[in-house]
């Protein structure tokens, strides 16, 4: 990869000088671990994606390309992929939404800030076999909780005279359309503390000067929001949107709760409606232990993930250059 | 900040409590069952039945009373110390490694930023066969140097960290210079004070990610006593029958050092740059 | 010292490439299990690390069993390690390819044909035959014992069979008046009478206009369709293995006939996958079909009045699915560490009594006719079935199968596919993944 090549957001501005070999040696730490741990299982594994390997069988054969054309001629790949864009969709605008909510809720806060941080990052340290019961036993369509409150909220409504039709129970995890806005739901809860917190880092960058300057000249908080906040909060924005768009292309944890942790129904949720990439790439590679074909499943997702990423960066960094310039 | 929205307090705490219960009402449910007895965790179900009735701590003591099966202390305390030394290593080595990439210039930087930006979007499932098999290899299977190297060697860290570093005035630091300072003297007496909301995220990032990490510590160890709350607490859910209670019980007992190693990090969220005065960029 | 930096830096790119070359070629050659070393505990006993999935109740029981084996056998040191089913055979399988296998594990029949084929498996043939006291076949039921064999080679010893059954709810069968002569509740034996006491259970409880009780609940759909399926003379592979049989008229039907429970004679709820069997637990349900094992967590729920009985008849014959619990040693294995192991499986095989109390059927004959396993009342019951149980075909490639076939089970029984449908897209996969080297 040449130095041109690269978007600018990933280079830094030019210094003026050279510092030598100990740029090298202040990387160099990281670097030993990230070549052992990352880089070469990485190589690895691609190494693995040309063979047709199962871990079990003792020879390996050389098939070059041939997982990456089968994969592509493999409709349920692309039944995965769609669903993994309609989850990008869904949760890259929702889970940014509502971080970006709650961490401004948070900065705005005189009292009971902490006891708020608290209750929205929780979820992150939940373990996941609990989220799994959890979250199964919440959709549940006749025993969830869900359900039930939203029956008691119908029915109340009912009772004060509005026209509603009588509660029908939501199929949240047993209609093929329902499971991919669930699983969305649920990443929300358990995912938005991250992102929160990432703004909330960005916030507390922001001066209070400015706010006060804009209070003394009469804006409101509205006018406060788009004039100071939304422009200076957008390295944060973008940090956040960059990643969250990384992190749920590669969503795994959430199917894998609700469908795969415990086993006795498909793996995938009804017509394979909650089947996502890394998940695919889980079942091929560890249910079915045919790492090749499961590699080849990463390598593809990895390339449409780096399109998408250098586009972003490129569209990004081109706007942030205007926006320097103006 | 404080001021925006001052006089519609009561307005801000409607929404948020509202939130603040939406997000506790599934751990809550948790907390509930722990204290459930087994037909009442069964028969609360459907039921809107929040209160345990009655109230047992049967399962907690199944949790911490049978060390042989469940040495549970010993797996909180192989979290807490292996989330605590991740997080250390990260912050040291990815601070390092953030510093030369953003502040000074070397050969053939920027060619290894990008492959380091690169990996990060390789699927995290796909290396775990590869790494499995280095781990072996190289002697660190079934030891904390297989839970705590390969979840520090990400480059998320870096990443965050020089995008922030990025972001500090170089007028501070040719001040430094001036003044003497080498690279690690700015590093440490300009970079590090002025990033503290940085590293905190950071530090709350890995401290959460390696303590919620699953298949990792999952395959790179082997022995009861090795294992980390996460993995350890799946012994309560089986194929067939779960144990309802006591895994309820176990994971509410598991997130009390993460909620408190959150509390600690994310005081210098806010604090950190209001505190030296030095806002904006 | 500024040199010696320098031709680091100009050697490092050299470097970089040979380390990660380094690591990567060493790490190409897979590792077996071949260490022919005993391994020892520091107090010179044979360590024998045993690997099972049995967490809960199971896990107990196996717990007590290993200590009594301690106990009479003191030059062996048993390290137990319980991993659940979830993530067992991922753990198992890398071990088995590079290194890290246990000395006992135990696997289940449908799996053992996959692992047997890529030889990952110890052959115990020398063992069974000097084995003293000696192991005869005629000790075993015959379905299990037929399974510990894959291409001429026995691998593993029968510990259990965990047949489906027929769980009941007494109360409400009593309540829909579904009883004998002697006002005791009676259990369904043909679909006619399955069918009766479904309908008489289904019911609306509170008067919302909602049905919330229900006579039959599909839980665990692979397991129900396989019994169905086996009742209707269907099989899912012909008996070449090489092609998928999936859309033939018998398997046809089983489905129709499942999907008619809950469309047409409406006395089961849409299926929620695994957590219907929760409905059952909440005395919701009148009748569900599960898995022997499934008992010891009913028995710890006070309060729920439940029985057990054999699997109704629905279709022109009898069958149930069935799966084992066999124990095998890895390819390799040491002779000393194997003869320990095999002390080992010989002791859980002939203490299986406290195994079968945890909810299980044992393989071996002689404790399945001892008094104290028929007077357990549900597990004798259940064990009636044994002569007919039915495996998941022992194929290498069953596990390969199952998830391209549960989808289209699981969209008859929603209904967004016909039986017709869903079987033959399924039997299109099936046929690919068996061509497939």
């Amino acid at each position: 990869m040449s130095t041109r090549a690269l978007p600018e957001a990933i280079q830094a501005p030019p210094s003026r000088r050279s510092d030598g070999i100990s740029g090298f040696l202040f990387a160099l730490p990281h670097l030993l671990l990230f070549a052992t741990f990352v880089l070469v299982p990485v190589l690895y594994g691609l190494y693995i994606s040309l063979h047709r390997w199962h871990v079990l069988a003792k020879e390996h054969p050389l098939i070059g390309l041939g997982n990456y054309g089968a994969a592509l001629s493999d409709d349920i790949f692309w039944i995965a992929l769609r669903n993994t864009i309609y989850f990008v969709v869904l949760i890259v605008p929702l889970g940014n939404l509502v971080s970006l909510l709650l961490a401004l809720g948070l900065a705005s806060v005189q009292r009971l800030g902490t006891f708020y941080k608290i209750v929205y990052y929780l979820p992150v340290v939940i373990s996941i076999a609990v989220v799994a019961v959890l979250w199964r036993w919440m959709y549940n369509t006749e025993i969830g909780l869900i359900n039930l409150y939203l029956g008691t909220v119908v029915g109340w409504l009912r009772s004060i005279g509005l026209p509603l039709a009588p509660f029908e129970p939501l199929p949240w995890l047993s209609n093929p359309s329902w499971v991919m806005p669930s699983i969305a739901l649920l990443t929300v809860w358990w995912t938005a503390g991250g992102n929160m917190v990432l703004y909330l880092a960005g916030l507390s960058n922001i001066s209070d000067d400015y706010y006060e300057a804009a209070s003394i000249d009469g804006a409101n908080a509205w006018q406060r929001f788009w004039a100071i906040t939304w422009p200076l909060l957008r390295p944060t924005t973008l940090f956040c949107l960059v990643f969250s768009v990384l992190g749920a292309f590669q969503v795994f944890g959430q199917s894998y709760v609700l469908f795969t942790s415990i086993q006795g129904g498909p793996q995938s949720g009804p017509a394979r409606s909650g089947l996502t990439l890394a998940l695919y790439m889980y079942l091929q590679g560890f249910r079915q232990y045919e790492i090749g074909y499961g590699a080849a499943i990463a390598y593809l997702l990895f390339a449409i993930v780096l399109v998408l990423t250098i586009l972003q960066f490129r569209l990004l960094s081109n706007r942030d250059d205007a926006t320097a310039k103006a | 900040m404080r001021t925006l929205l001052r006089r519609s307090q009561i307005w801000l705490h409607i929404p948020m409590f509202l939130l603040a219960v939406l997000f506790l009402a599934p751990l809550l449910w948790m907390i509930s069952t722990a204290f459930k007895a087994p037909e009442d965790i069964i028969g609360g179900l459907g039921t809107m039945q929040w209160l345990p009735r009655p109230a047992t701590t049967e399962n907690f003591r199944t949790v911490m009373g049978r060390a042989e099966e469940f040495p549970i202390w010993r797996w909180t305390f192989n979290s807490v110390f292996v989330s605590l030394a991740v997080t250390l290593l990260v912050l040291t080595v990815d601070a390092l490694a953030a510093f030369a990439y953003s502040r000074l210039k070397w050969r053939g930087r920027d060619q290894i930023f990008a492959l380091l930006v690169a990996t990060m979007l390789v699927p995290g499932q796909v290396l775990l066969i590869p790494s499995y098999l280095l781990i072996r290899r190289l002697g660190l299977f079934d030891t904390y140097g297989a839970l705590i190297f390969p979840a520090a060697a990400g480059a998320f860290g870096v990443f965050l960290l020089r995008q922030f570093f990025l972001t500090i005035p170089v007028e501070l630091e040719e001040a430094a210079r001036l003044d003497g300072c080498g690279p690690l003297g700015i590093l440490r007496h300009v970079i590090l004070p002025l990033s503290k909301p940085a590293l905190a995220t950071l530090g709350i990032f890995t401290f959460m990610g390696t303590w919620n990490a699953f298949e990792g510590p999952l395959l790179f160890t082997d022995t009861l006593t090795m294992r980390t709350l996460p993995v350890g607490i799946t012994i309560f859910q089986g194929r067939y029958n779960i144990e309802y209670g006591p895994l309820m019980a176990a994971a509410a007992l598991a997130a009390i050092p993460v909620t408190i190693a959150f509390l600690i990090f994310q005081r210098h969220i806010i604090k950190g740059i209001s505190l030296t005065g030095l806002a904006g960029r | 010292m500024r040199a010696l930096l320098r031709v680091l830096r100009t050697r490092f790119y050299p470097v970089l490439a040979l380390f990660c070359v380094g690591l990567f070629t060493s790490g190409c050659s897979s590792q077996r299990n071949s260490n022919n070393q005993t391994t020892r505990t520091s107090d010179g006993k044979i360590l024998i690390n045993f690997w099972n999935g049995f967490t809960g109740p199971d896990g107990r029981a196996m717990e007590k069993m290993v200590a009594r084996f301690q106990k009479q056998n003191p030059d062996v040191a048993v390290r137990m390690q319980i991993i659940p089913w979830g993530t067992y055979y991922d753990k198992l399988t890398l071990s088995l390819a590079y290194g890290g296998a246990p000395d006992l594990f135990v696997m289940h029949a449908g799996r053992l044909p996959e692992f047997a084929t890529f030889d990952t498996l110890q052959p115990l043939e020398k063992l069974y035959a000097t084995a003293q006291p000696p192991v005869q076949e005629s000790d075993f039921a015959p379905v299990p014992w037929r399974a510990t064999f894959y291409n001429k080679h026995q691998y593993a010893l029968p510990l259990d069979v965990h047949p489906i059954g027929l769980y009941y709810n007494t109360k409400l069968f009593k309540e829909a008046g579904i009883v004998d002569a002697q006002g005791k509740p009676e259990p369904p034996h043909t679909f006619d009478e399955f069918l009766n006491a479904a309908r008489r259970m289904t019911k609306d409880t509170n008067g919302d206009g909602r049905t919330d009780q229900w006579g039959f609940v599909f839980t665990w759909q692979r397991t129900n369709w396989l019994t169905i399926a086996g009742q209707f003379g269907a099989s899912i592979l012909s008996p070449d293995g090489k092609t998928s049989t999936l859309d033939s008229p018998p398997n046809l039907k089983a489905l129709q006939l499942m999907h008619d429970l809950i469309y047409k004679y409406k006395v089961a709820p849409k299926p929620e996958g695994v957590d219907a069997w929760l409905a059952f637990r909440q005395g919701k349900v009148g009748m569900a079909l599960e898995g022997i094992y499934m008992l010891a967590s009913l028995e710890e729920q006070k309060g729920l009045p439940f029985a057990g009985a054999p699997v109704p008849q629905f279709g022109p014959m009898k069958a149930a699915w069935g799966g084992s619990h066999l124990l095998c040693q890895p390819k390799g294995i040491s002779p000393q560490q194997s003869e320990a192991a095999w002390r080992l499986m010989r002791f859980l095989s002939d203490d299986s009594l406290i195994w079968a109390r945890a909810g299980q059927v044992p393989a071996r004959l002689d404790i399945r006719r001892s008094p104290q396993f028929t007077s357990l009342p549900v597990q004798a019951q259940f064990a009636t079935q044994l002569p007919f149980v039915q495996y998941e075909p022992l194929h290498p490639k069953s596990n390969a199968i199952f998830p391209l076939i549960e989808p289209g089970i699981e969209a008859v029984l929603l209904d967004i596919a016909t039986p017709e449908a869903a079987m033959r897209d399924a039997s299109r996969r099936v046929n690919q993944v068996l061509e497939r080297p």
